[in-house]
């Protein structure tokens, strides 16, 4: 059987070979944390990961800290955001889940989430700007990490997934796609030819905002500490449109529904297409933005990217939806979670045998997906390399309706040719002292 | 005759059209230039959009590129508001030269620009960009050395290798840290002697720092086809004085290197 892990690429197996490959340097051990090892005074892994969870808003307390509290072995240790509104909420909700005496740290500083040694893992659940210097700081502090989606520069991503490959860590990209059993069975009848050699992929992901938000500062709400919130995007006054959720709509702080929603059907695009450690070879599109106001990420845009292979990908705003054709047929859906549709009967009845690609999926979705791979120290199903490598995708998108022109890109050295002002935009500098190369202030 | 007399009035009409074009563009970026003066935090931007689109628009031209950098640092020399800066700084990052630099780097002192210069900085790949970054390190102290610090990281500026490694002694052990970290980008053979001897005594807040930026300097030995100054790099971090997850990823260094020699 071929079986596809996804690059989960087992660590103890690794452990093994270097073992046997008899060099001094091989007796190194193999680091796990203390709570893996069971010792510090804490349960086996088995049994408990301990969690910091920074990011609070809506989906940090309703998909991320709700998932977690459903799974017996997952600890929340510490709660951390900005805005202490959002921290009520949360212990509200983990008191729910796990009783009104559970007790639970709280902060305002996601830098006491990861100088704490009883956390094994963080989830990141803040806006875009924060995931690459949260994600460097706490995996130089020693811990694994689940990080929303996207990143905010393909700088960025490359930097996170370097640091991941260099320490081992367990880093889990937080998207369910893979889970889904229509995006899994989608990828795995392409990958299989069962529509015969891949043309063409259509993709369709939602617009928006349809409105362009109020530009005007307003003063900051007492409960949010507002320079903490920008982090490492430039500064700017309190817009009330911002926080929360609505950051994603402005270019300082995400890429708008392009990156956003991007990470999730772009995922199955690139998984589907066997290219998920590369991309595309060539981008070009154009978009609409808001004229005024203060949202300025494209609502509307179209976008044509071309693999070296000559697959062509069509990227539209207008709704979710994933089409893919080959020369004997296509599959896909019209809408999220949408049920399968196929060119015939045949190729929606078909069977992968045990000889064909398998695809890694977990059905119990990324959570438990990654709690499993913290306590094997494999990779989980969207690590941080193609979780980068995705994001990349969306932000070439940006960066060629930003330019107007079609740019041709090399996956290999992750650079355009022959265009300056496309290769600066790859990316941005972080106010200090947020720098992520390592040199994230500590605390204290 | 007939078609001659029409393509010559299809050809009058376009050039009209094509020189009243220019001449409206014009006019809407002399406009942008205009309100920039006054613009602020919660400004309408559409008058800018003539800015973008002839910032974009200079790609291939070194001629409109150039004039239009000199009208950008005039506008930023001229501006009175931080988020008129803010927008200049952003601007020039993208069609910047060397001509801006004097301009751009007069801000990084400023505690409210000093971001948006290296914003601008950062992307300019002429090297006065480097060598006003460079003049500036060691001129600043707290977080706008941090921040250019991390700068000369990002840029993999070699020649910024001297200060930096006179930097690791900073009594603020976060620019000692962001030195560290810069120099294990710029990964030349000063940045690696320098890191290998501050890794064996920087002290125990900074260890992990000193040693992460010699496994980045091994990385890039390695991306650099030079496995055998990467292997010994890893045999250093792979010992038993090392912290644990320094000695792992030093193992997972050798092994990947060894990889490398299949």
């Amino acid at each position: 059987m071929t079986s596809e892990r996804n690059g989960c690429r087992a660590r103890r197996s690794f452990l093994r070979r270097v073992i046997a490959g008899g060099a001094a340097w091989c007796a190194a051990p193999y680091v796990i944390s203390p709570a893996a090892l069971g010792n510090a005074g804490r349960s086996a892994p088995s049994e408990r990961i301990t969690i910091g969870f920074i990011g609070l808003g809506s989906h940090g307390i309703g998909h991320n800290l709700r998932s977690f509290l459903r799974q017996n072995d997952a600890e929340p240790v510490i709660l951390c955001d900005v805005d202490t509104r959002q921290i009520e909420a949360a212990v509200h909700t983990v008191r729910q889940q796990r009783g009104e005496s559970f007790d639970c740290a709280t902060t305002r500083d996601w830098r006491e989430v990861i100088a704490r040694e009883d956390v094994d893992a963080v989830m990141i659940s803040t806006g875009d700007q924060w995931h690459g210097p949260m994600s460097v700081g706490a995996i130089q502090a020693g811990k694994d990490v689940m990080c929303e989606k996207p990143t905010l520069s393909i700088a960025e991503g490359r930097i996170v997934a370097d640091l991941v490959r260099r320490y081992g860590t367990v880093f889990q990209t937080a998207t369910e796609d893979r889970s889904i059993p229509v995006y899994h069975r989608m990828a795995e009848l392409v990958r299989n030819g069962r529509i015969g050699r891949l043309e063409r992929i259509f993709c369709q992901l939602p617009g928006g905002p349809g409105n362009a938000g109020d530009p005007r500062p307003q003063p900051v709400p007492a409960e949010l500490d507002w320079d903490m919130w920008l982090g490492p995007a430039p500064w700017a006054p309190y817009r009330q449109g911002l926080h929360p959720y609505h950051w994603r709509w402005h270019r300082d702080y995400s890429g708008g529904q392009l990156t956003d929603w991007g990470a999730h059907q772009l995922d199955t695009v690139q998984w589907a297409n066997d290219t998920e450690h590369s991309g595309p070879v060539e981008v070009e599109g154009s978009g609409r933005r808001h004229e005024n106001g203060l949202y300025d990420t494209f609502f509307e845009y179209h976008l044509v990217y071309r693999y070296a292979d000559g697959v062509e990908l069509r990227v539209d705003s207008g709704g979710t939806g994933l089409r893919f054709e080959g020369s004997d047929g296509w599959v896909g859906n019209d809408g999220w979670v949408r049920p399968l549709q196929a060119s015939s009967d045949a190729i929606l009845a078909s069977v992968i045998g045990p000889e064909e690609i398998s695809l890694f999926t977990e059905p119990r979705g990324e959570h438990r997906n990654f709690l499993d791979c913290v306590k094997s120290r494999r990779d989980p199903y969207f690590p941080a390399e193609i979780g980068h490598r995705c994001s990349t995708l969306s932000h070439l998108g940006n960066i060629a309706m930003e330019l107007g022109r079609k740019l041709r890109w090399d996956p290999v050295t992750e650079a355009f040719d022959r265009d300056d002002t496309a290769n600066r935009m790859r990316s941005r500098s972080q106010r200090e002292p947020w720098s992520n190369l390592g040199g994230v202030k500590p605390l204290g | 005759m007939v078609a001659r007399i029409v393509g010559g009035i299809v050809f009058l009409i376009a050039g009209l059209l094509i020189g009243g074009g220019v001449a409206a563009a014009d006019e809407a970026l002399d406009r942008a230039f205009e309100v920039l003066a006054t613009y602020d935090w919660g400004s309408e931007r559409a008058p800018l959009q003539a800015l973008d689109r002839a910032v974009v628009g200079a790609h291939g031209d070194q001629q409109a590129a150039r004039h239009l950098e000199n009208r950008l640092v005039e506008a930023l020399e001229a501006a009175t508001t931080r988020a008129a800066k803010d927008y200049l700084c952003r601007q020039l990052s993208l069609v910047g030269s060397a001509a801006c630099v004097p301009a751009v780097a007069g801000l990084l002192a400023d505690e409210e620009l000093s971001h948006m210069a290296r914003y601008a900085l950062q992307r300019i790949p002429a090297p006065a960009a480097a060598a006003a970054l460079r003049e500036a390190v060691s001129q600043l102290e707290g977080n706008l050395q941090i921040g250019v610090i991390h700068s000369l990281g990002v840029r993999r500026d070699a020649e910024s290798a001297g200060a930096l490694i006179e930097l690791l002694d900073a009594a603020d052990q976060q620019v000692a840290a962001a030195a560290a970290a810069a120099l294990g980008q710029i990964a030349n053979p000063a940045a690696r002697e320098a890191l290998a001897e501050f890794q064996q005594r920087a002290p125990a807040a900074l260890q992990l720092a000193a040693a992460d930026a010699y496994l980045a300097c091994a990385e890039r030995l390695l991306a650099d086809g030079q496995r055998t100054q990467a292997v010994a790099i890893y045999r250093t971090l792979a010992t038993a004085e090392q912290p644990a997850p320094i000695r792992l990823a030093a193992t997972r260094g050798m092994l990947a290197a060894t990889r490398q020699s299949d």
